[in-house]
């Protein structure tokens, strides 16, 4: 508890909502329950409309109780959705606002508001304690925060509301008797706007009012868009720049979810930092994305103006904002790569060691029940290939089998599935089943569990597509029971293949507690490591578990194609790789 | 043979020294053999610095190694190092990295006591010499089951001696 002082002072001048993610960055660029449009078209295809509409919420809070001794709390909020089993699943995080107990959260959180299920969202709010500065928000460890104070409420109970927002009690789940008054929250609901043009402006400010008395202002800029109820809902926020009357501040990038369209009015305000958290405004002015791009091409400035308290004119004052730099960019989306061209291929590996259990007894995972019904893996094939197949283009894969004994007695971590010797490749997922069901008749399980085999194999063959100039990425799936025997050297496989057009979907059958798999999948934020000190350039991994899906949770495709969008992404927009045929950004 | 490095310095993270988050002025700079080129500093004071520096540097075709190293300004104006990374040339001139490939690349920075240190990002774009003739056709990766070599997994080149040998009938 070194920080009862002041709190993160760096953390709290970093600029919020306005930056664009550094394409190494593992957090993904879509969150989980944002609009994953691989998912959507997929069910489109099939006459599946969406019975969902992806919303937005805006979360700020008054009152809350101080937690730190000589400072105020810094406060995050964290929202969950209660499933039906009573457990809290988390959807989103705010970032941490610095020294303030009536905190105007800027990060959004997005969930998908489902017309005929009930969703019950609870909110947590923790004052943080520890760093925060350029530590990713989803890395923040909850429990060594302060809690703060929980809320609930039903979606549906929001969206309902003529002003679409709600305002909840914050109520403490510990102490039983004391009632103390725990300040309230407020949760604003809008819907998403799917967008692809981003604005880039450099904003820069000349001749502002000197707030600090020893010093000069240490100046910042916040952006609200005004909503229909006339609140005015903060977007972005750039960094603190000490002690300075005429600022540069480095670029800001604002989607147009962010701001609407291009003609709302967006509102400007410029701040004088204090570390009390009682910021002191400086001036503002009410500019659109559209007068701002005018104001840089005629190279004008726009005066500050200060708000009069009495009904008077505002003063209008010597401070001036300039826009130096307005540059419109396109960002893609999945959709647009793969309806312009853009291959994607599939190859598939299949466990098959000894820990699946005997295929002859009935409780093996690879047991082949002669009334018909299918086993996990077939179930797995079966499910999980109606998805491939669908986004596959020449629906060719290559099958892999790891860990058994083939014929010639060697165990083997990849051989091919169809038991040929010439090609790997199948046709079609009755091709991938019926080479499953041969190669179990031919090969014994053996073991140990390794993938970096098929890893390897599936990074040549991406690795060979790249010299030869067409666009095309690679998905591998590995069916697996579990536990992997080498850990190490999947890691350094998977480091390896990292920088290639590739990603690795692993789907686990079973029971068997896959906490090495959830640390491949690298969701919380730490890249994985190879024993040669190279660090993966890019998450390539994505975890699903079946027993989810069967439990109803969540859907196949969801589940699979969550993070691939964000993967592909990841990948094109690091090298600037547009969609075949598009204008050059 | 000699190839061109188009290496773009890009940025670090979580640099470190002594175990606390490192907050001055900060470098890097690229050895290869004897030769070594800086990039400019990063003047905001962060543990998160991008340096956005682009530079071209020539390599022979046997180097196993090249070192990427993290210096830091003190106050008295000497330069000290954070950590260095140790990269061998197979992970941008082998098995995966066809040239023309630009290769995005990642390393763990460590100290002198061999502690962990921060992360640097950098990309590295192989060009060949257009002088060299030969081997430019050859850069394939192969298609066997890979094993990570010590000399990049290049192919040999071979030259048929003709007149030689001649055949029986």
């Amino acid at each position: 508890m070194g920080n009862c002082l002041n709190g993160d002072m760096k953390g709290g001048k970093q600029a919020i909502g306005g930056v664009q993610q550094r394409p190494t960055s593992t957090t993904a660029v879509a969150n989980n329950a944002a609009l994953n449009d691989a998912v959507d078209f997929f069910f489109r295809s099939r006459g599946q409309y969406p019975l969902f509409s992806q919303i937005e919420l805006t979360l700020s809070a008054s009152n809350l109780i101080d937690c730190d001794i000589t400072s105020k709390s810094d406060p995050m909020a964290v929202m969950y959705l209660r499933k039906k089993d009573g457990k809290l699943e988390e959807i989103g995080r705010t970032e941490v606002i610095l020294n303030s107990l009536n905190p105007s959260w800027i990060e959004k959180i997005t969930v998908s508001f489902q017309f005929e299920v009930v969703q019950t969202l609870v909110f947590h709010v923790y004052d943080v304690d520890t760093r925060f500065h350029n530590v990713p928000v989803k890395t923040l460890k909850l429990k060594d925060q302060d809690f703060l104070g929980e809320a609930t409420c039903v979606l549906s109970e929001i969206m309902t509301r003529p002003n679409r927002t709600v305002t909840l009690s914050l109520t403490g789940n510990n102490t039983a008797g004391v009632n103390r008054n725990l300040g309230t929250l407020s949760v604003l609901a809008e819907e998403t706007i799917a967008s692809k043009t981003v604005a880039e402006i450099n904003f820069r400010c000349v001749n502002l009012d000197n707030k600090d008395l020893f010093s000069k202002s240490d100046p910042f800029l916040r952006i609200s868009r005004i909503v229909e109820s006339n609140a005015a809902v903060p977007i972005c926020r750039t960094e603190v720049v000490d002690n300075n009357l005429n600022p540069i501040w480095r670029p800001v990038c604002l989607t147009m979810q962010q701001f609407g369209s291009k003609d709302t009015p967006l509102v400007i305000e410029c701040f004088d930092f204090n570390t009390s958290g009682n910021h002191e405004l400086i001036g503002r002015t009410e500019k659109s994305v559209a007068e701002l791009e005018r104001l840089c091409r005629q190279k004008e400035a726009a005066n500050f103006v200060y708000p009069s308290l009495s009904h008077g004119r505002n003063k209008v004052l010597k401070g001036q904002l300039i826009v130096d730099r307005f540059v419109e960019k396109v960002q893609y989306s999945f959709l647009d790569y793969i309806s312009s061209g853009f291959e994607l291929n599939f190859m598939v590996a299949v466990d098959f060691t000894a820990s699946n259990g005997d295929p002859r007894t009935p409780s093996s995972l690879h047991y082949i029940d002669p009334s018909g019904r299918s086993n996990s893996y077939q179930q797995a094939i079966m499910e999980v290939g109606e998805v491939i197949q669908f986004y596959d283009s020449d629906k060719r894969f290559p099958a892999w089998g790891f860990g058994g004994r083939t014929s010639n007695g060697i165990v083997s971590h990849a051989f091919n599935l169809n038991g040929a010797s010439y090609g790997d490749e199948v046709v079609g997922v009755e091709g991938i089943m019926a080479a499953y069901a041969s190669a179990l008749r031919n090969v014994a399980l053996a073991g140990p569990t390794l993938f970096s085999h098929v890893v390897d194999k599936a990074a040549n063959i991406a690795s060979q597509s790249l010299s030869q100039n067409s666009p095309k990425y690679y998905v591998l799936l590995i069916i697996t029971d579990g536990v992997l025997t080498d850990m190490a050297g999947t890691v350094d496989a998977l480091v390896r293949a990292s920088d290639l057009p590739l990603s690795v979907l692993i789907v686990g059958v079973g029971n068997t507690d896959f906490k090495q798999m959830e640390m491949l999948d690298a969701d919380n934020g730490r890249r994985l490591e190879s024993s040669t000190g190279r660090i993966a350039t890019r998450d390539i991994v994505q975890f699903v578990p079946m027993k989810d899906i069967h439990s109803g949770q969540v859907s196949v495709v969801q589940a699979l194609l969550e993070e691939l969008p964000g993967q592909f992404l990841s990948y094109v927009r690091s090298r600037n790789i547009n969609p075949l045929g598009a204008p050059a950004i | 043979m000699t190839k061109t490095l188009e290496i773009h310095l890009k940025s670090a993270e979580g640099l470190k020294l002594n175990r606390r988050p490192l907050k001055k002025k900060t470098h890097a700079v690229v050895k290869i053999d004897e030769k070594e080129r800086t990039s400019e500093p990063d003047e905001s004071r962060v543990s998160n610095p991008t340096w956005n520096h682009k530079l071209e540097m020539p390599i022979n075709g046997n180097v196993q190694f090249i070192y990427i190293e993290v210096f830091y300004r003190t106050r008295s104006g000497q330069n000290k190092s954070v950590g260095e990374a140790k990269i061998p040339t197979s992970d941008f001139m082998g098995k995966y990295s066809p040239e023309g490939h630009l290769n995005c690349l990642s390393y763990r920075l460590r100290d002198e006591f061999g502690d962990k240190c921060g992360i640097v990002n950098f990309s590295i774009l192989v060009k060949s010499d257009p002088k060299a003739v030969s081997d430019t056709g050859l850069w394939r990766p192969r298609s066997d089951t890979p094993s990570i070599d010590g000399y990049g997994g290049r192919i040999v080149t071979g030259v048929p001696v003709w007149g030689l040998y001649q055949r029986p009938y």
